[in-house]
């Protein structure tokens, strides 16, 4: 391959670009991590210490017995998020599937309307759905956050998936179908193996979603237990953590971390997801 | 009976053929995802445009009139509205500029690194998979103004002269948020210009240099047109998830001070959660929804153009 001479102010230009754009990402991040090491009092002090004269874990202990039960947000997260996780993978494969291979009436429209329900603002959907949601006792429970944050989810996913199994070649399955294989047994054991990436990318962004998602939780429980993190965090905000930037950020942290694990375990299936739909081939 | 044979027939495939009674099996693997889909975003949507008709408030149940276009006619007299309606320009249209420009600037330097350093990639995506609320969070911390260490850098670096109060005043709140925003959404961007720096064909590129052209001709000659598609698909999408972004707005100025950063997402959610104006929420979220469905519309154009 043809390459370019070595330039030096190329060279300074690249690298000062990803040294900037490193501490442009990282700083905030560190910032985060060392303001919940720090004692309150420390916070306010000028110069800022950049890093703690008495690093503490007393905020994240301090967390355990607040007034807000920080433990069980955490859990409502937990909960809700891998359930999500699981309903949106089963659904979005079906429907994907279904998608990708079967011949049906207005699965062109079906196709385009469920991308196009990802566009619409959340925020108009919160009060049909709360007066539904108290119709039909759905406020205030696991199932009714479930079924919010899998709607979120879904239409990704089945793009995704449809068009992972989109490119599996079909004769593989014609040829078993023909050998007296039926067609769910093939998707099963034929289709579904060569999807995982799909199936694997939908329930990292089905647990994103969840797990971030603060309009539904804020909205659809008003029972302070049944809140999730980010909702249960910004009531915590004006109450809790008034003036108290270091617990808020201990609150951060724990909110942060297992997002950050699933991204860093994660991250290969994530990026392919992503920008498959978005490139040619 | 006929009925049910033509059933069986967009079913397709063997099945049909066995000649036992059942629904499509199409019809069976799309509906649980149809129900849902129907259940948090149909209903809510068909429910919104009727309740826009409607002078319903949440604080008297009893009191719901049929008012026709009211709650419309209302909005294009509501100063505030219009308000809203230019924050959200601002706010989107200097979010997504911003990082349209960093995202690409950021990209093309990633591309140059050797592959052994490939792991930078994925540290400069972090930002992105953040909660939105805990943005909020850091960048209320940031942009403080007792502790904020936005304030000492600027102060160090002789832009500002004192500590100034970002979240606090009417013309600053609006660059704090933005800042907040980009620093959440670059990493997409970046992300969505790599992969379509990799999809350019390296003997395109080989051209470029063996016909001696320089680095910024290549830019402009080579790069550029192979991105403009996956740069006008990124807007594109960018622009319609600012134009409904809410948890960082909400966490860090709650729409405030005054209405200087209320959007119209923000707008919408005070009207409905904290006027319980739900009738006048619903025509404000209507025609909002109007507007998304035109950007998508365009939005699933430019998408089948790029794919095929």
């Amino acid at each position: 391959m043809f390459k370019r001479k070595f330039s030096v102010s190329w060279s300074v230009f690249v690298w000062g670009t990803v040294l900037a754009i490193l501490g442009w990402s990282l700083f905030p991040m560190y910032w985060m991590l060392v303001t919940s090491l720090k004692r309150n009092m420390d916070v306010f002090k000028v110069p800022p210490e950049l890093w703690p004269s008495h690093p503490t874990l007393e905020n994240y202990i301090a967390l355990a017995s607040g007034v807000n039960p920080i433990g069980r947000f955490f859990v409502n997260s937990l909960i809700t998020s891998i359930l999500t996780v699981i309903i949106t993978i089963i659904l979005a494969t079906l429907a994907g599937y279904a998608l990708s291979r079967l011949r049906f009436r207005f699965r062109d429209q079906i196709l385009v309307s469920v991308l196009v329900t990802q566009m619409f603002p959340l925020v108009i959907m919160l009060a049909p759905l709360y007066l539904l949601y108290v119709k039909t006792h759905l406020l205030n429970t696991y199932a009714g956050l479930v079924i919010a944050f899998t709607s979120f989810a879904l239409p990704f996913g089945i793009w995704m998936i449809k068009g992972f199994i989109d490119s599996v070649p079909v004769e593989v399955e014609e040829a078993a179908m023909v050998d007296g294989c039926s067609r769910l047994k093939a998707m099963w054991t034929l289709v579904l193996p060569l999807t995982i990436p799909g199936i694997v990318a939908t329930g990292i962004f089905a647990f994103l979603d969840a797990w971030n998602n603060l309009l539904f939780p804020l909205t659809l429980t008003n029972e302070l237990k049944m809140k999730t993190l980010p909702a249960g965090l910004v009531l915590a905000c004006t109450g809790q953590f008034k003036h108290e930037w270091s617990g808020m950020m201990a609150a951060s942290f724990i909110t942060t971390l297992p997002v950050l694990i699933v991204f860093i375990l994660m991250q290969r299936y994530l990026v392919e997801g992503l920008t498959r739909g978005a490139v040619k081939g | 009976m006929a009925g049910e044979r033509t059933t069986r027939r967009i079913s397709g495939g063997k099945e049909g053929k066995r000649g036992f009674p059942r629904l499509p099996l199409s019809f069976l693997l799309i509906f649980p995802s149809i129900l849902v889909l129907s259940l948090v975003i149909l209903y809510p949507l068909i429910s919104s445009s009727l309740l826009s008709l409607f002078n319903y408030e949440l604080t008297k149940p009893h009191d719901i009139d049929f008012v026709f276009f009211n709650n419309y006619s209302k909005m294009f007299k509501d100063d505030t509205f219009w308000l809203a309606f230019r924050n959200t320009l601002i706010f989107t249209g200097v979010s997504v500029v911003v990082s349209l420009v960093v995202g690409l600037i950021v990209a093309i330097a990633l591309d140059q690194l050797p592959e052994r350093l490939a792991g930078l990639r994925g540290i400069v995506l972090v930002p992105w998979i953040i909660p939105g609320v805990i943005v909020g969070f850091l960048f209320m911390l940031i942009f403080d103004v007792e502790v904020g260490i936005a304030n000492v850098i600027l102060k160090q670096l002789g832009i500002i002269k004192k500590f100034l109060p970002w979240l606090m005043d009417e013309q600053l709140a609006m660059i704090a948020v933005i800042v907040a925003n980009i620093w959440n959404q670059i990493p997409f961007y970046i992300l969505m210009f790599t992969a379509g720096l990799k999809a350019i064909p390296v003997d395109v590129k080989e051209a470029a240099i063996v016909e001696g052209a320089s680095r910024w001709q290549e830019f402009v000659h080579v790069t550029l047109p192979y991105l403009r598609g996956i740069m006008v698909i990124t807007s594109l999408l960018m622009v319609i998830r600012n134009f409904n972004n809410f948890p960082i707005i909400y966490t860090m100025t709650g729409g405030g001070p005054v209405f200087s950063t209320t959007t119209l997402v923000i707008y919408i959610y005070r009207l409905a959660f904290e006027q319980f104006n739900i009738g006048y929420a619903s025509a404000v979220g209507i025609v909002w929804c109007l507007v998304l469905l035109a950007l998508s519309m365009v939005y699933v154009k430019m998408l089948y153009k790029q794919v095929h």
